[in-house]
């Protein structure tokens, strides 16, 4: 395959490392070369959070500006935040929902418009996809799930050396069994939704 | 994944700090201990995690040094052993580790430093090769997961040859990366072994220090040999310029010269660099012009490597430390890409891409979470205290009480000095000095501290912020923590009777999340002297949650948002509250509970979790 950099990006608590476990573990299944690398600890307390897979046989375990050739923001201000990182004619998947830090939740900063956050974003990748994760993941039942949203985007889009159903076997292999349902109705809904909306 | 699998042949991914379990596992581990501490967290966890199924023999200790001292006496006693920590860690274990070194360990005796390059979750980014140079111990530095599992493998078996501690220097990106490992052989763990006595080795008395500081500098001589012709330490391309590269930077490295192929340079990778390889650096070196070194954090190669063109006579150009290779901070392969470029006078024509404008974007610090019972307290404290008092921090999630508007830590040093310094300063201001630290880093080094504050009779108030976990680093146990919940021993040993034997005379032991009791016991406090300590005692939301099985069932509900939970939002900055307009809001899927501001804000009442 044509090597691939994965940015993960995202605030602690949005599930950004499991869905960064859950693509690295699926690429090495599909014999994909793989190296993954998180940042645990402080971080984690509502703090932005990246992670980085590397597919095709990069050894580093992060990912350096001007380098992805994805972003996948999990909270449309941090995708705004992480745009140096992607490659000239990358692409950016992100949520729309906003995570506001506390300095917008007490009334001490604004939180940019998602006009601007989307015109920015386009500015780097005319291509960007803004998903309503949590509307979607909502319609699972489990509103946890918007990570899972915009996975099955992603795998639906061609970018990577196999797609949705991997994602989907993935998720029947790898997650407890309670939650398998609502992951997988939320795989397919993230899916459905940029392949519907081109 | 069976990280316990007896046989080779499998592959999985794993986490850095996982290949570090599997990887004493296969050398036959069979005593570890450790203090949990973000980067090295992982292998301890892993190993405790296991522990039901395992062979060998795991521990949380208090403190590094305890682990170091327990651990080492299992190396004495002939069981090959691992202790883990992160690298600050070290610092508290450094006394018995120099020890160590001198009288050697039987069982072999590899100890994990997890640094933090880019001070992701530490107070520093201190480079603890430099421990390797102090104490005298072979160093190891796995870039990848495979190398995390065969180096730790290879340096238990190492240490047990030679009878000297090897250190294993791992870096943040290295613990937490996650790649694709193939599993080897596990030896049957060996738990039990056998001391000889032989006290003018293992007691260093000056006579016998004087001779075994002989002996570990001969034996770190004969490792030296060993390692010239080890395979962690190779030499391949071509040209006249050179590259050695150590840790993760020959990572980035192999990466930038795969990008690049107009990149020809020779390479040396020094996955063992002390004892220098002197040698092999020699025999690397001749026919070179320049030499790059990429090593994170301090020029300790890069020394070593113009130590060594001095001795030969040999005139080429070393490459360090500099703008595109810094001392701070976490390397790159865009940095390492520059240096290289740069020393070949190459130029790689790449589109720019210009930086987005977010100069101005709202910032995303940690906070405490939603639910966490120190803002609870913090809340209290600044209501009877307020900007007057110093406000005397500790390592854990409670310094993330220092922003606006708990602003609760003035000043920091370490694990446990919260206490001690706190006093420290008491004694020349004239502010009141409250000193804040939590549960598992009052087991860690607080105590003494605590008992300095009552002998030498000084005038501070602590707070003891006891959650019931070690919380920051993943939950672990600690002294004061039941251990029946885990299948292990049972009781606990509690803080207040503790703190009684320290001396206390003022004690107060209240909830954490109960406004009225924790606001009556610091205004008491305020109104006496000496030494007073109060308990404020409340389970950490997430280990309530996934460890006790809490379930809250009630929320905050704001009934009708006016100034009140305007002020309420403002001192609490709990992350489930937001404004929508001018209307304060809580959210209901991210409110823990706790009801805190239920018992501040009259506008705010309980409402069902639906």
């Amino acid at each position: 395959m044509k090597p691939l950099r994965v940015f993960f990006t995202g605030v602690g608590g949005q599930g950004t490392l499991t869905a960064t476990k859950l693509l690295a573990e699926t690429a090495l299944e599909q014999n994909i070369q793989v190296n993954a690398g998180e940042i645990h600890g402080m971080a984690q307390r509502g703090g932005v959070v990246h992670s980085f897979v590397l597919l095709g046989g990069y050894l580093s375990p992060k990912i350096s500006q001007g380098e992805a050739d994805v972003i996948l923001g999990f909270e449309p201000m941090e995708t705004l935040r992480a745009l140096s990182f992607l490659k000239k004619g990358g692409l950016v998947l992100s949520s729309e929902d906003p995570v506001p830090p506390i300095s917008v939740a007490t009334g001490k900063q604004t939180y940019p418009s998602l006009d601007y956050i989307r015109s920015e974003t386009i500015k780097y990748s005319p291509d960007a996809r803004f998903i309503p994760c949590i509307a979607l993941a909502r319609r699972t039942g489990v509103v946890q799930t918007a990570n899972t949203v915009l996975m099955g985007a992603f795998f639906s889009m061609d970018l990577l050396p196999f797609g949705l159903e991997v994602l989907l076997d993935s998720i029947k292999k790898r997650l407890k069994p309670g939650l398998v349902d609502a992951n997988l109705k939320a795989a397919r809904l993230g899916a459905r939704f940029v392949n519907n909306n081109n | 994944m069976n990280l316990l699998d007896p046989n080779q042949g499998a592959k999985e991914l794993l986490l850095g700090n996982e290949a570090i379990v599997r990887g004493a596992l296969e050398a036959g581990v069979g005593f570890i201990s450790c203090y949990p501490g973000t980067p090295s967290s992982e292998v301890p966890d892993t190993f405790f995690r296991l522990s039901p199924k395992g062979k060998y023999y795991f521990e949380y200790a208090p403190n590094e040094k305890v682990a170091m001292e327990t651990a080492g006496a299992a190396s004495l006693g002939g069981v090959p052993t691992l202790v883990t920590m992160k690298h600050v860690g070290v610092n508290v274990a450094a006394d018995p580790l120099m020890t160590l070194a001198y009288i050697g360990t039987p069982g072999g005796l590899v100890i994990l430093s997890a640094d933090d390059p880019g001070c992701h979750s530490s107070q520093n980014e201190q480079d603890n090769r430099y421990y390797a140079r102090l104490a005298g111990l072979p160093c190891f530095e796995p870039s990848n997961a495979q190398e995390c599992k065969d180096m730790t493998r290879d340096a238990m078996e190492l240490s047990a040859r030679w009878e000297q501690p090897v250190l294993l220097r791992t870096t943040t990106r290295v613990n937490h990366l996650r790649g694709s490992v193939e599993f080897g052989e596990m030896k049957p763990a060996r738990t039990k072994g056998e001391f000889r006595k032989n006290p003018g080795r293992f007691v260093p008395i000056p006579a016998v220090a004087r001779v075994r500081h002989k002996v570990l500098t001969a034996n770190m001589e004969k490792i030296r040999t060993e390692i010239e012709d080890s395979p962690w330490n190779r030499s391949w391309g071509e040209g006249t310029v050179g590259v050695i590269a150590s840790g993760v930077s020959r990572s980035y490295l192999k990466d930038v010269l795969q990008s690049f192929p107009e990149i020809q340079v020779r390479v040396l990778e020094l996955g063992i660099a002390h004892p220098f390889p002197e040698g092999t650096v020699r025999n690397f070196l001749s026919g070179l012009d320049k030499v790059i070194i990429l090593e994170e954090l301090e020029p300790i190669l890069e020394n070593d490597v113009r130590v060594l063109c001095q001795k030969n006579g040999l005139d080429l150009e070393v490459i360090g430390k500099g703008v595109e290779l810094p001392l701070w901070d976490e390397y790159s392969t865009l940095c390492v890409e520059q240096a290289l470029l740069k020393t070949l006078g190459l130029e790689i024509k790449k589109d720019p891409v210009p930086d987005p404008d977010i100069a101005d974007l709202p910032g995303r610090p940690p906070n405490l979470c939603a639910g966490c019972s120190h803002r609870s307290v913090y809340v209290n404290v600044r209501k009877v205290f307020g900007d007057e008092a110093i406000y005397s921090s500790d390592i854990g999630c409670y310094t993330l009480g220092i922003l606006p508007p708990l602003k609760a830590a003035d000043f920091l040093l370490c694990m446990g000095s919260s206490i001690s310094s706190g006093c420290g300063m008491s004694r020349v201001v004239d502010n009141p000095v409250v000193a804040f630290i939590g549960d598992s880093t009052f087991f860690h080094s607080g105590i003494t501290g605590l008992i300095n504050a009552v002998y030498n009779n000084y005038d501070i108030i602590l707070v003891i912020l006891d959650n019931r976990t070690t919380a920051m680093t993943g939950h672990q146990p600690h002294p004061g923590v039941d251990q029946s919940l885990y299948g292990l021993r049972p009781g606990n040993i509690e803080i207040e009777p503790l703190v009684r034997a320290s001396g206390v005379e003022h004690i107060r032991k209240v909830k954490a999340l109960n406004q009225k009791a924790v606001l009556e016991a610091l205004e008491e406090f305020k109104d006496t002297s000496g030494v007073r300590v109060l308990i404020a005692e409340e389970p950490c939301p997430l280990y309530a949650k996934r460890v006790l099985g809490v379930k809250r069932s009630k929320i905050a509900v704001v009934k009708e948002s006016g100034p009140a939970s305007i002020e309420c939002l403002s001192n609490l900055a709990c992350p489930a509250f937001f404004l929508e307009g001018e209307t304060v809001r809580i959210n209901p899927d991210t409110c823990a509970g706790c009801m805190v501001c239920v018992q501040i804000c009259d506008e705010i009442k309980p409402g069902s979790r639906s």
